[in-house]
């Protein structure tokens, strides 16, 4: 028992310390998510802390996301053939919308999460995606660099000129004419700045099995058919570094002690969901009101289809349905009743889904379908409004 | 507004205008001098109206009734955060004390969290921003205000930074 207690303090954050790094061995994205933003939160303002940590298959939107726009969210579900590069086959991947800004990104066992809190005095948004460039060169990686959009990519041209070795925005493989391979994205960052601290993290594609599946994954059915405030994800080609996560993770404490000064690794795992902070931040990423109702508003319309049987529009903010208008094409006379039970028309609809919340209404348009008997008692259209929104809204596991 | 990661991406942008495009000149010139009209109009009697800023560059002006104040972020921090592409505005009726996180903008991959210089009750939310959010870069202490507050007790506006001592703290934060 003593033992078990020491090894449960020596695993709690050190947060007074000025400069501090951790490591979880938790594969839970909610909860390394909300480690790091306890991090955030309580460390002093003038500290730097490293955070590194491994999730199982999910993607992860950013906090201005729409997921029905951004994911293939049936896809989620349904993914037989996913591959764990360590653990066989995985039959299910977690949506979970972070807390900093930015697009949707894939994590899986092949990738390595990197997280660097500052003073946000002392912080540019290339800081730190230039300190990851300088790990990935140490480790041979010649054809990193920082791009544009302050993430990180590996050039795809022929060698040319040699390039300044310091400079991690330029390499000799660096080919910027309208003709050249495109460089292959390789991380992604986002940030969150809150109270004078800047929190900068980032993904590292080492070697996930799943690059294929991840492209199919970040489209969505739905995306011709909604307009979304928020922010929209801008989709790059990515490739895998081919470095094993061990090596990654070495060289990145190294490069962040010859930035910070040098201090050693604490591991953290799910004993920290014992911090009432972490616990809160940790039930409040998995609730459905975060990850779906803190959607920015948008609308679902059906206007462009030109197959559609029935005008669909619905505007949904803060994940509940504030404007529904489902109208036929055209006049057609009431069709009669099989039985008693009286028929779901199509008049009905409007009234029936304003003030539902998304999921309600995926969930009774699921319900819907794989009720033989409830279609027969629907109007002909009102199936075809209700398969339409099943495509555009599927059933999400875990959210029911 | 905390995160002004960039005290020292704008000190950059405008120490490097020599080599910018003649519109992204005209748009720095603008931001620069927009602190000077303030600091010449700032006299010794100090009014209780006068605008106030926070060290999380945040700015809030007392309305004439006395009672309500308006809310936004400074022009050294809309320029230093970039393109705002979404603003998450405060709910009406929410209660907030001084320092508490009241709504959040998202621009350039970063969402930075807003804190309100005062404790009260928002009255009014700048809905104009919810369609062009963009607003906050072009009139960031003008039409890109973000919320309206009912404040719970005036004298905690004595404690914030005039425009003059905000002027300092920019400075001193970009180490000059």
């Amino acid at each position: 028992m003593i033992i078990r207690h020491q090894l449960c303090k020596a695993a709690r954050p050190r947060l007074s310390e000025p400069v501090q790094s951790y490591i979880s061995t938790s594969r839970d994205p909610y909860l390394n998510l909300s480690i790091e933003h306890h991090l955030l939160q309580k460390s002093p303002p003038e500290s730097a802390i490293l955070f590194l940590y491994v999730n199982r298959p999910s993607i992860i939107i950013g906090r201005n996301q729409n997921p029905w726009l951004e994911v293939d969210l049936s896809l989620t579900t349904y993914c037989q053939g996913l591959l764990s590069p360590k653990s066989g086959i995985f039959w299910h991947i977690d949506l979970v919308r972070r807390r900093s800004g930015g697009g949707t990104v894939f994590h899986d066992e092949g990738n390595v999460n990197w997280t660097v809190i500052c003073p946000s005095a002392e912080f540019t948004r290339d800081k730190h995606a230039e300190m990851v460039v300088r790990a990935l060169r140490g480790c041979g990686v010649e054809r990193s660099r920082v791009n544009e959009r302050h993430d990180i990519v590996l050039d795809q041209g022929e060698r040319k000129a040699n390039s300044d070795p310091e400079d991690t925005h330029a390499t000799p493989y660096t080919d910027v004419s309208a003709f050249a391979a495109r460089p292959l994205k390789v991380s992604g960052s986002a940030y969150k700045l809150s109270r004078g601290r800047a929190l900068h993290h980032g993904t590292a594609l080492l070697s996930s099995p799943n690059l294929k599946f991840i492209s199919q994954c970040l489209r969505s059915p739905a995306k011709p058919y909604i307009t979304a405030r928020g922010v929209e994800s801008v989709s790059s080609p990515v490739t895998n570094i081919n470095l094993t996560n061990e090596r990654f993770i070495t060289a990145i404490q190294s490069q962040f002690s010859a930035m910070y000064g040098s201090t050693q690794a604490i591991q953290v795992d799910e004993d920290l969901l014992s911090i009432p902070d972490i616990e809160t931040g940790y039930d409040e990423l998995q609730s459905s009101e975060w990850t779906y109702n803190q959607t920015p508003q948008f609308t679902l319309s059906n206007s462009s289809e030109s197959t559609r049987l029935v005008n669909i529009d619905l505007t949904a903010r803060h994940g509940v349905i504030t404007e529904a208008s489902i109208t036929p094409l055209a006049e057609t006379p009431a069709e009669t009743p099989l039985a008693d039970t009286p028929m779901l028309e199509l008049s009905a609809l409007n009234e029936r889904f304003t003030g539902m919340t998304l999921l309600d209404l995926s969930n009774w348009a699921g319900g819907r379908l794989s009720s033989p008997q409830d279609a027969l008692y629907m109007e002909d259209e009102v199936v075809h409004v209700v398969e339409w929104l099943q495509k555009m809204l599927p059933m999400v596991r875990g959210s029911l | 507004m905390s995160g002004v990661y960039a005290g020292r991406a704008l000190k950059q942008s405008i120490s490097s205008v020599a080599r910018c495009s003649r519109p992204q000149y005209l748009r720095l010139r603008a931001q620069r001098p927009a602190f000077k009209p303030m600091v010449r109009s700032f006299t010794a009697s100090t009014r209780i109206s006068e605008k106030k800023y926070t060290e999380d560059h945040e700015w809030i002006e007392l309305s004439s009734d006395g009672k309500t104040g308006t809310i936004g972020i400074s022009t050294y921090a809309a320029a230093a955060l970039g393109d705002v592409v979404f603003v998450e505005l405060p709910t009406l009726d929410l209660t907030v004390a001084k320092g508490d996180s009241m709504g959040a903008v998202e621009s350039v991959k970063s969402a930075s969290d807003i804190m309100t210089p005062v404790s009260g009750k928002i009255v009014e939310a700048n809905s104009v921003l919810e369609d062009t959010p963009g607003t906050i870069n072009k009139s960031p202490e003008g039409d890109g205000w973000l919320a309206k507050i009912e404040l719970s007790d005036v004298k905690e506006l004595e404690g914030l930074l005039d425009g003059e001592g905000y002027r300092k703290f920019t400075e001193e934060a970009e180490g000059h």
